[in-house]
């Protein structure tokens, strides 16, 4: 192997720091540290001629190694990275330390103190390079082929997106028509058009459709070139991994020839079951082969297996004149490979019957605003007749419940964000088609906060809809005048009112769906938040992701949602599947954790604590499992190694020799009349906010020293105690906020451990408080001067920590 | 703005008056509530909103708390898990500690430390109970129920109270 040669590039940032900082002394202090071949001192190394010397020192084959000392790290270390791969070197060989922003500008007024401390650094930033190794970039395959979970209407428009884009795509629903619950809600607020709208492919099939949005069954959405829709289906299975998954499907038979069937309806004339209609709220019947309304799509028949007579019968088959039915077909099993998923299971309405003080479900006219959509629609069961099932006569007065089963801590807490708007929809469709109909609405806070929503409102106003400030308690009912009677305060009035209702119409919690439930139970169990539904990369950055590459979701699945938010939603989940498949691969470099198989051994912890899922277990022999870390969903963070108890996992680009080097070279010289410090940062927001407050010129003492580790979940406990050791007389550890770590779960890992050395410091005798925790966002420089500060003070009145032979 | 924090950070540092924040004023209580029902005297919306904006004088010195039955149907329904009936009792304390108590309690408190029951039981009473098959009285035990008192700081009240 070849030795270790050493290049040091010293920026002077355009002669701003050496009005600060030494650089005399430090290339006289560089020259001597063993290793270094070679220092050289400009302006500035990201760029121009700095850059170009430290090419050239590369192709002259004077360093292997590159340490630079920069202003800008974040900016400066990518350019200086890209211009080491291009001279031939490996550009993991390169560590670049920010002696403006970390050391010249926080110490300004401490000059020889702050030359000390950028000696430390770069001692330190040599001793890691020196045990720096080449991190090597792999390969692998993506599959240009997307499946879509889900027939509504986010799960189409994402669908649709891919396969014009050119991607194969395979939209699955596991009902037999397409439409999910948009199909079934009729109409859309805030326009009052239909639901189940959709826009037009833009391929060459918008010939046949003109305009660019159409009902769903005529927008030649089936006509889309390379998107296959497999109705009456489920996911059974998911494996591989992102790139490259292996779905198994269930089909279930529809017993009816999707290419044969004209439609004619001669078969629901002639068959003999009559069930009652679910879809339709069971406010009509329906034949054991059906469509649940004309418009839909396929357009073809089902035959409900549950109720059949199928050989028996088959009356059906003697009266289909193109020889559609067939009643042998069987469920099929299909298995699809594709580079990439799209869950857009959707929601559904919490079963109102669990709050019992409503009688949901006991009293036939207590109904949900999704029932009530069917009696609305005009293709639905009542012809657009709003009734009461009881008895079937005309409902007269309509009082409309809001938040049941949300906003509730005793079932949903949140508040689901669209039912205000939908039982407005609602009140106004049934107000203009019989305007004598007495609507009021109960509410706790009415929430219109989209784009034409508040118009609406007024809207509702205007036409006399009255509303009541109050949760009401309860709702019984007169059995001898079969009226139903709503019990509530109407807080504004600071008056009990007892309304009369002929009708009373719930508005339910908007739950996550029954897909989502079986999807969880198939493995993805652990994508999904409390409420159960997916939780996204990041709420604000990264809405259609999940921590899994290659696995998007869209729509409802992820949180109840209006049409507009859904449809843009599978818009930005379609892109990003797109993004991850266009190359047809995926490049990922092996900054990843490695597992000593030697020493790993049964313990289980590492694939429990890893965010991504990315650890799995493999039989060695009969009885004895090792960690298997995947290349591919392994995100570098090092929570495993700051879990596993062997040290038998390690990352390549932060190993434990390396960061105990750094450790002991920040310490090995002070400088300053004060105690060393050593403040552990990760390299998200604790590091960055080290940038800020050195960016903004904040002070804080040199005595305390930076040191960098991807993620604080690495950090074991005997690290602490090595920097001890090592000379700190205390560290700090600066993380991301538990919920804004990037890494999911590193900043809760690394807490507990500080809180767990905090005991065992305890124990030996020292002063727990001199290791602490801090969480802070990256602008919060001032947060991380003042805890520097504050430490500093604090270890001063501590005094000096004298080691004990214990530790 | 400040006395409003101020006042419902008193009524949540007690025991019982924790949840009180959760109120988003839905009135499910109000309807839910017997007592309101019959009076305008007792809203326990109205007791939480007046408690949450530091209304703490008219709270406290009004009879509205001590109007609560206790039937707990307002705490089974209420949305938020606000514990109402018990937030009524931590204000109750709270009230009891600044010398707020209506006559009939302090009859019932004297009645407790000197009898060992709120309510003293008439001849005519006790001669019923054999009718109805029930034991004879017992004797309270005084001298326990003094220890009790005085532990829980009831006596201490007492005593403040009768000052006052």
């Amino acid at each position: 192997m070849n030795r270790t040669k050493v290049g040091v590039f010293l920026s002077t940032c355009g002669d701003q720091l050496s009005e600060i900082l030494s650089f005399d002394a430090l290339t006289q202090y560089v020259k001597e540290i063993p290793g270094v071949t070679l220092i050289v001192r400009s302006s500035e190394f990201w760029r121009g001629n700095g850059l170009q010397a430290i090419v050239d020192a590369i192709k002259a084959g004077k360093i292997n190694r590159v340490v630079v000392a920069e202003g800008l790290p974040k900016l400066s270390e990518v350019k200086i990275v890209e211009a080491v791969e291009e001279a031939g070197l490996n550009p993991y060989l390169v560590e670049v330390i920010d002696i403006k922003d970390h050391c010249a500008w926080p110490h300004r007024d401490t000059p020889s103190e702050a030359t000390e401390k950028a000696k430390a650094m770069l001692l330190a930033a040599i001793e890691r390079a020196k045990l720096l190794e080449p991190i090597e970039k792999l390969e692998f395959p993506v599959l240009k082929s997307a499946l879509v979970i889900g027939g509504g209407i986010a799960g189409m428009q994402a669908a649709e997106d891919l396969a014009d884009l050119g991607f194969e795509v395979h939209l699955i629903e596991k009902e037999p028509f397409l439409g999910g619950l948009a199909a079934r809600a009729g109409r859309f607020f805030p326009t009052d058009d239909c639901a189940i709208c959709i826009q037009s492919p833009v391929s060459d099939v918008k010939t046949i459709t003109h305009t660019s949005r159409k009902c769903v069954y005529r927008s030649g959405f089936s006509e889309v070139p390379n998107l296959n829709i497999l109705t009456s289906s489920r996911v059974t299975g998911v494996e591989g991994g992102p790139g490259n998954y292996k779905v198994t499907i269930e089909k279930k038979p529809r017993y009816v020839n999707e290419q044969k069937c004209v439609t004619c309806d001669l078969c629901t004339a002639v068959c003999p079951v009559e069930v009652p209609d679910e879809y339709n709220a069971r406010l009509k019947t329906r034949k054991a082969i059906y469509m649940n309304i004309p418009n839909v799509h396929p357009p073809v028949y089902v035959i409900d297996e549950n109720v059949c007579k199928f050989h028996d019968c088959a009356k059906c088959v003697e009266v289909c004149p193109t020889k559609a039915i067939e009643l042998n077909q069987k469920s099929e099993q299909i298995t699809l490979n594709v580079g990439s998923v799209i869950v857009a299971t959707g929601f559904q309405e919490f079963d109102s019957s669990i709050v019992k003080e409503y009688h949901y479900g006991h009293y036939q006219d207590v109904v949900t605003n999704l029932e009530l959509a069917r009696m609305i629609d005009g293709f639905g069961p009542t012809g657009g007749a709003i009734i009461r099932p009881s008895d079937r006569k005309s409902a007269r007065k309509i009082v409309f419940i809001q938040c049941v089963g949300s906003r509730d801590k005793r079932y949903n807490a949140y508040c689901s964000s669209i039912c205000c708007m939908i039982s407005l929809k609602h009140a106004m469709l049934i107000k203009s088609a019989y305007p004598d109909t007495d609507i009021t609405l109960c509410y706790i806070d009415i929430r219109t906060t989209g784009r034409q929503h508040e118009d609406y409102y007024e809207r509702a106003r205007e036409m006399g809809i009255k509303f009541v400030k109050g949760r009401p308690t309860e709702i019984t009912r007169d059995p001898d005048k079969n009226r139903l009677i709503v019990d509530v305060e109407d807080a504004l009035l600071h008056r009990f009112l007892e309304l009369d209702a002929d009708l009373v119409v719930l508005a339910p919690a908007m739950v996550t769906s029954e897909g989502t439930k079986e999807l969880a139970q198939i493995g993805l169990g652990s994508l999904l938040d409390e409420d159960g539904f997916f939780r996204e990369y990041n709420a604000k950055l990264r809405p259609t992701e999940t921590i899994v590459r290659g696995l998007y979701i869209c729509g409802g699945a992820t949180f109840p949602k209006d049409a507009p938010t859904a449809s843009l939603h599978a818009h930005s989940a379609a892109l990003k599947a797109a993004k991850f498949m266009t190359t047809g691969k995926m490049i990922r470099d092996q900054r990843t954790a490695v597992v000593n198989e030697e020493y790993c051994g049964d313990c289980r912890f590492c694939p429990v604590t890893c965010p991504y899922g990315a650890i799995n277990l493999v039989p060695t022999t009969e009885e004895h499992f090792v960690a298997q870390v995947s290349e591919i969903m392994c995100e570098g963070c090092g929570v495993c190694v700051g879990t596993c108890p062997l040290g038998a996992i390690e990352l390549r680009h932060s190993r434990p020799n390396q960061m105990l080097a750094q450790m002991k070279a920040l310490m090995s010289i002070n400088g300053t009349a004060k105690p060393l410090v050593l403040a552990i940062c990760c390299s998200e927001c604790g590091h960055t906010a080290v940038d800020s407050s050195g960016m903004a010129m904040m002070q804080y003492p040199a005595n305390v020293r930076v040191m960098k580790v991807p993620c604080t979940g690495i950090l074991q406990v005997h690290q602490f105690l090595d920097a001890f050791k090592a000379g700190a007389q205390g560290v700090m550890v600066v993380g991301c906020k538990s919920d804004g770590c990037h890494y999911e779960v590193g900043s809760e890992k690394a807490e507990k451990k500080v809180e767990l050395t905090r005991m065992l410091l305890k124990e030996f005798g020292i002063a727990p408080e001199r290791l602490e925790m801090f969480n802070m966002v990256f602008i919060e420089g001032d947060k991380f001067a003042e805890a520097a500060q504050m430490m500093t003070e604090r270890l001063e009145k501590l005094g000096s920590l004298q080691l004990a032979g214990g530790l | 703005m400040n006395q409003a924090k101020a006042f419902s950070n008193v009524v949540t540092s007690r025991l019982g008056g924790e949840t009180i924040t959760a109120c988003y004023q839905c009135g499910t209580c109000a309807s839910s509530c017997p007592v309101a029902k019959i009076t305008e005297r007792f809203n326990p919306r109205e007791v939480i909103k007046l408690s949450l904006l530091g209304e703490k004088d008219e709270v406290i010195a009004g009879d509205a708390i001590w109007l609560c039955c206790s039937c707990y149907n307002c705490q089974e329904r209420c949305p938020q898990k606000v514990e109402i009936a018990d937030v009524i009792y931590a204000l109750r304390n709270i009230a009891l500690k600044e010398g707020y108590i209506p006559n009939i309690y302090s009859e019932f408190a004297s009645a407790l430390s000197n009898d060992g029951r709120i309510v003293g039981v008439s001849k005519f009473v006790e001669s019923k109970r054999p009718t109805l098959g029930l034991p004879p009285l017992q004797p309270t035990g005084m001298e326990a129920l003094k220890k009790i008192l005085s532990a829980t700081g009831f006596t201490k009240l007492q005593k403040k109270e009768e000052k006052s």
